[in-house]
């Protein structure tokens, strides 16, 4: 009564697939999967926050005001008897949205315009390139800081602001990969059965440019958190009273001569652990998904 | 040589000028209403047709904007770029009494990346793999993840608490009070040097590595000379010259960084101005500080190409 089994191995299913990266990436870089766990820990809490938070971010106790921390409070409180707390917690939620925001639109306007760039080559690549040339010359804040003035604040303006200093980056990247890619033998032969340019562009050459876009955006997370807080801190991030890293960090220079240790360290401390957290991962996935690339910079 | 220089000078020209039409249209033309900047969204719907023509009118944006453009081109050209909304002094005031406290922190921050950054870079390519390795390659990875100015209040705060220092918040020039003036820049020096340090440290190590695996490093030892002079002499100036290139590129990292560095210190530096400027949503001072930190983030590039250029005759010659 043995039942053998017959027929054809079922194939892995995506799910499968997903599961078995996810536990290659633990054993040949168990750092950066370590990593990958504080982000998605990062992550949880910033989706999670109404329940994770002890008290409402912008409800204001003025029983409790700048006090340091206690058991009630753990990391203090604010001029306002805010809790520092919680504040960090929602704070994470403005921080991850303008971070994936910005980096999924900029990458990806930036790869599109590298993809057409590549492709067509000619007149329109010279002049893309003399545009991407002139977004480069900006120091990536410095623009983001204009563009977020002149459109005003709101979390729009900074995620756009941001996303705009990340064009340059995708168009260059994916420029040089569609123009290695354009001299393959499978795109000729695409080309001599008679493609037309839409189907080349997305059928056959866009497929090929998934990893680099992949490594890009995720090593371009950490800038983004990076320059939102620093936005936030020089007041044309997302305006108070939502709270943000950076506008924490703003609102306890405004505290006082000498402002309270505990408004100084933690909304920080939150900023260096998620960009940490990002970056490791992203050298990670770049290792995984392209070993030649592993080691540089 | 001299046909390098002088083609790199005039796409930099180029590249300048489309810079400033850039910023030209950032600042006046994307959706935001100059007013609106200006007054804020509440104060914007408080003013009557009449008054917001006659503010335009004043401030010269009622012109066509090409005429405004070139109006803003010659101030340049003058070297007074316009004027304040809020203040007195014109732009060009400003630039001579506080540049030089910025200008002053940029270069001894990139001194103080060079001399932090390669010498952990040598040890850390030296002995790669070691604990003094895996130490350097942790503490680089570590500096890049923390925003400078958030140290820069830590430092102010420490200081503070322990021992009751802060540095003057006026500013001192170098000629007059160099050690007010030292006291003043240290701080956002040291701050924005260790970012720097962090990725020259990474650079460095991996450009030695490489260098150190070519024949010639090899010949060199074999022909006996000691391995110290080998590095000294042999490696280290090739593996260096990656590392100016990238300094060059990290001077976005500090003139960007110079803003909110300059606000957690309070710095009396251009940096600080531009917060100043973006809090009173001065937008005609903004414009001038985005083009003039553009524009002289595109002249360090072209300065730094041109050294590489002298240094390595291969790029010369291509």
């Amino acid at each position: 009564m043995t039942a053998t089994i017959t027929g054809p191995i079922a194939p892995p299913s995506r799910l499968s697939t997903a599961w078995r990266g996810i536990a290659s990436l633990f054993r040949r870089a168990p750092l950066s999967a370590f990593w990958g766990v504080i982000a998605a820990v990062i992550i949880a809490m910033a989706i999670a926050a109404p329940a994770v938070a002890p008290y409402p971010p912008i409800k204001a106790d003025f029983r409790a005001m700048q006090k340091p921390p206690s058991e009630k409070h753990w990391f203090g409180t604010d001029q306002v008897g805010r809790d520092t707390l919680s504040r960090v917690i929602y704070g994470s939620r403005a921080s991850l949205t303008v971070a994936f925001g910005a980096v999924l639109f900029g990458t990806t306007v930036g790869a599109l315009w590298g993809l057409a760039c590549g492709y067509f080559g000619g007149r329109f690549d010279m002049v893309s390139q003399r545009l991407i040339e002139f977004l480069q010359s900006f120091p990536d804040l410095i623009l983001a800081m204009a563009i977020a003035m002149a459109l005003g604040g709101g979390i729009t303006t900074v995620i756009v602001a941001i996303a705009i200093t990340r064009i340059p980056f995708g168009g260059r990247v994916i420029r040089a990969v569609v123009l290695s890619l354009k001299e393959m033998q499978y795109v000729e032969a695409a080309r001599g059965i008679g493609a037309g340019h839409a189907r080349m562009m997305f059928r056959h050459i866009l497929p090929q440019c998934v990893a680099p876009y992949l490594i890009l955006a995720t090593t371009h997370l950490g800038v983004a958190i990076v320059i939102e807080a620093s936005l936030g801190f020089l007041g044309v991030g997302i305006p108070p009273p939502e709270p943000t890293w950076g506008n924490m960090l703003s609102d306890a220079l405004n505290a006082g001569l000498v402002p309270p240790w505990w408004l100084v360290l933690f909304p920080g401390v939150a900023i260096t652990l998620t960009v940490l957290a990002f970056n490791l991962l992203g050298d990670g996935i770049r290792d995984l998904l392209d070993p030649r690339l592993r080691g540089s910079v | 040589m001299y046909s390098y220089i002088a083609r790199r000078l005039a796409f930099g020209t180029l590249t300048v000028v489309g810079v400033s039409i850039m910023v030209f249209v950032i600042m006046r033309i994307l959706p935001g209403d100059p007013l609106v900047a200006i007054f804020g969204m509440e104060g914007f719907t408080k003013l009557t047709d009449a008054q917001r023509a006659a503010y335009m009118h004043d401030l010269g944006l009622s012109d066509p904007l090409w005429m405004q453009y070139l109006a803003w081109a010659k101030t340049i050209v003058q070297g007074n770029f316009g004027h304040s909304f809020f203040r007195a002094e014109s732009v060009g005031e400003m630039l001579a009494r506080r540049g030089p406290i910025t200008a002053e922190i940029a270069i001894l921050s990139v001194i103080l990346s060079w001399i932090v950054g390669i010498p952990v870079a040598i040890v850390s390519a030296l002995k790669p793999n070691t604990a003094a390795d895996s130490a350097a390659r942790f503490l680089s990875i570590l500096f890049l993840a923390i925003p400078g100015f958030w140290v820069g209040m830590l430092i102010v705060l420490g200081l503070l608490f322990w021992f009751g220092y802060r540095a003057p918040l006026t500013g001192a020039s170098l000629f007059a009070d160099p050690w007010a003036n030292f006291e003043v820049v240290i701080g956002p020096a040291v701050v924005l040097g260790l970012g720097q340090a962090a990725y020259i440290a990474r650079m460095g190590r991996s450009a030695l590595l490489e260098v150190i695996r070519e024949d010639y490093v090899r010949t060199a030892r074999a022909k006996g000379l000691n391995r110290k002079l080998v590095i000294a002499w042999h490696a280290l100036p090739n593996a260096l010259l990656p590392v100016i290139t990238l300094s060059g590129v990290l001077m976005g990292l500090v003139l960007a960084g110079s803003i909110p560095v300059e606000r957690a210190f309070a710095t009396p530096g251009l940096g600080f101005a531009m917060f100043t400027a973006v809090s009173e949503r001065d937008i005609f001072v903004m414009q001038n500080l985005v083009f003039l930190y553009a524009a002289v983030f595109v002249l360090l590039n072209i300065a730094i190409d041109v050294t590489i250029a002298v240094l390595d005759p291969r790029i010369r010659l291509r």
